[in-house]
């Protein structure tokens, strides 16, 4: 048996793909599937540089079509398995995604995101929030958690292998480019130590006994003959999906009790919200802080509260409007004003959100 | 409570800024201190101006980017274009002495424009190689980000086990980083 990863806890100052990587090893994933493309790349790197030593495997496959199927595979046969895209890949990468949501495979992806549309810019943006939230051509039954720190990208790349695996929805890690790049310190543990345990991996094919004799047929389907089968299938998921919800949605507030606005963040961005926030109310503006940390599922109960007090939420972030819409949904009928700070494609610092909420306040 | 020092290195690809900015960011996180260090990418494999965006402080970082500079630091003359949209009436913009007919391109919103000879005093007075660890002992005299010391146990950390093969190395970058201070030592 080789030995743990990471034993005890240990504070690192790295950068975001060698916190992944680290991330994924302290979690138990077994293998990695993937395909180059910038800003992810290194979580391949840091990957196959350390797992001959913990007797983990790599594929590296033709294009993210090949490493989103493979990925699946590896699920089916039982693997904790993952991969890891960013932009033009993260397209690409929707079909097999689809197809893990209709056989209810539990995959981990994470997601780097990049500017767009198209290749664009390799450095940075939050565009891939629709797509990776609602991408393929179904109901956008999976997970998606957005991380805003090189602790959450430890934390949540753990924690998405159990979520995947214990409600079966594909679970997406969504950070971008400045995440992936940049070195902050971040305390690497051991799950076990800290109570954390992985939930058991099982083989979807190749399980023993005869099937239909010792065991029921494993029928895995993404294609239906009738309408009516899907439709009946879908009704399932969707139950399960809608029962699982409340369980999975996250998010973290503050100062909302009291606010007249509540800045909304996610991901990286919401670190200048964070700092902004604070700096406003020591100057004496009713602001607030609201960060939805999973976007799919969108924390709706906890907007909802918060959206029965303000008056005016301002909803910034480094896309034209993609979390906004996905707030829209989810606050639909509430009655606070909804402003933005819109910037796709390039990153926000706190003093842009100062000016807004100053701009708005007068 | 103090907010972090904002710093910007930029320089041409192979002027070493980036291992500055990185070796700074380590000393700091040693001593306890919250650091974030982003160095720009972009498509390009080489060729243009590198940049490095580090914060220190005392408290968690927020956004890893930011617009305006404590310190900004411009080793040639496209960096110095390339960084003057992060300077503003406070920052100290330093630049490298021997970059010629840049006088016109130089930030005019702040006062605090300093010219050091770091080229000039790696290439006469030690080398070439040492060229950034010059600038990094600028930017600590000039920032008080981390303590000298602190910073030489982080280049020991990193180049320990060449300067174990060539003590003179060891001398020469510790040489190269009090120099930096010196030469920025009289101009505040």
């Amino acid at each position: 048996m080789p030995e743990k990863p990471i034993q005890g806890e240990k504070k690192v100052f790295v950068t975001g793909n060698e916190v992944v990587a680290w991330a994924a090893l302290a979690a138990e994933a077994e293998i990695m599937y993937g395909y180059p493309i910038t800003p992810q790349n290194e979580i391949m790197h840091y990957w196959t540089r350390t797992i001959p030593k913990f007797g983990r495997r790599f594929l590296q496959t033709e294009d993210e079509l090949s490493a989103g199927f493979t990925t699946v595979g590896g699920v089916l046969a039982g693997r904790r398995a993952f991969t890891a895209t960013a932009g033009p890949g993260n397209i690409l990468m929707q079909e097999p995604l689809s197809m893990a949501e209709a056989m209810r495979v539990p995959i981990v992806a994470v997601v780097e995101q990049r500017g767009g549309p198209s290749t664009a810019t390799v450095i940075y943006s939050q565009q891939e929030v629709t797509l990776t939230t609602l991408g393929g051509n179904g109901e956008g039954l999976r997970v998606v958690y957005s991380t805003a720190t090189h602790q959450d990208l430890f934390d949540y790349t753990i924690k998405a292998f159990n979520t995947a695996w214990k409600y079966r929805f594909p679970t997406f890690v969504l950070a971008d480019g400045y995440q992936a790049k940049m070195r902050e310190s971040v305390v690497f543990y051991d799950p076990a130590e800290r109570g954390i345990k992985m939930v058991p991996t099982e083989a979807y094919v190749g399980r023993p006994g005869m099937p239909g004799v010792d065991r029921p047929p494993m029928h895995m389907r993404n294609t239906y003959n009738m309408e009516e089968e899907l439709y009946e299938v879908l009704q399932e998921y969707l139950a399960d999906y809608a029962k699982a919800a409340p369980e999975i949605e996250e998010h973290e507030a503050f100062d909302t009790a009291d606010a007249d606005l509540v800045v909304i963040s996610h991901g990286v961005v919401s670190r200048a919200c964070k700092m902004a926030v604070q700096e406003l109310r020591q100057q004496g503006y009713k602001v607030g802080y609201f960060r939805p940390i999973t976007l799919r599922p969108m924390p709706e109960k906890a907007l909802r509260e918060v959206a029965a007090t303000a008056k005016q939420f301002l909803v910034v972030e480094s896309a034209q409007g993609q979390l906004a819409r996905l707030l829209k949904e989810a606050m639909y009928g509430g009655t606070a004003e909804m402003l933005t700070l819109f910037k796709p494609g390039v990153g926000v610092t706190s003093e842009e959100v100062v000016a807004r909420v100053k701009e708005i306040k007068g | 409570m103090g907010k972090a020092v904002k710093i910007v290195l930029a320089g041409e690809g192979g002027q070493g800024v980036q291992s500055v900015a990185e070796i700074l960011a380590e000393a700091a996180n040693e001593k306890g201190r919250e650091a974030l260090y982003i160095p720009n990418f972009g498509v390009e494999q080489r060729g243009g101006v590198s940049v490095a965006f580090l914060q220190i402080g005392d408290e968690p970082i927020g956004a890893p980017k930011f617009q305006i500079g404590d310190i900004v630091i411009a080793l040639s003359d496209r960096a110095v274009s390339r960084t003057r949209q992060y300077v503003g009436p406070d920052t100290v913009f330093v630049y490298d002495s021997g970059i010629e007919d840049i006088q016109d391109e130089l930030p005019t919103n702040t006062n605090k424009i300093y010219a050091i000879p770091a080229i000039e005093v790696s290439k006469n007075e030690l080398h070439p190689r040492v060229f950034n660890v010059i600038i990094m002992g600028a930017v600590i005299k000039a920032t008080g980000v981390v303590a000298m010391e602190d910073a030489k146990n982080a280049i020991e950390i990193k180049l320990g086990s060449k300067f174990e093969k060539d003590p003179k190395l060891r001398e020469m970058n510790f040489k190269a980083m009090e120099r930096g201070a010196e030469l920025v030592a009289g101009l505040a």
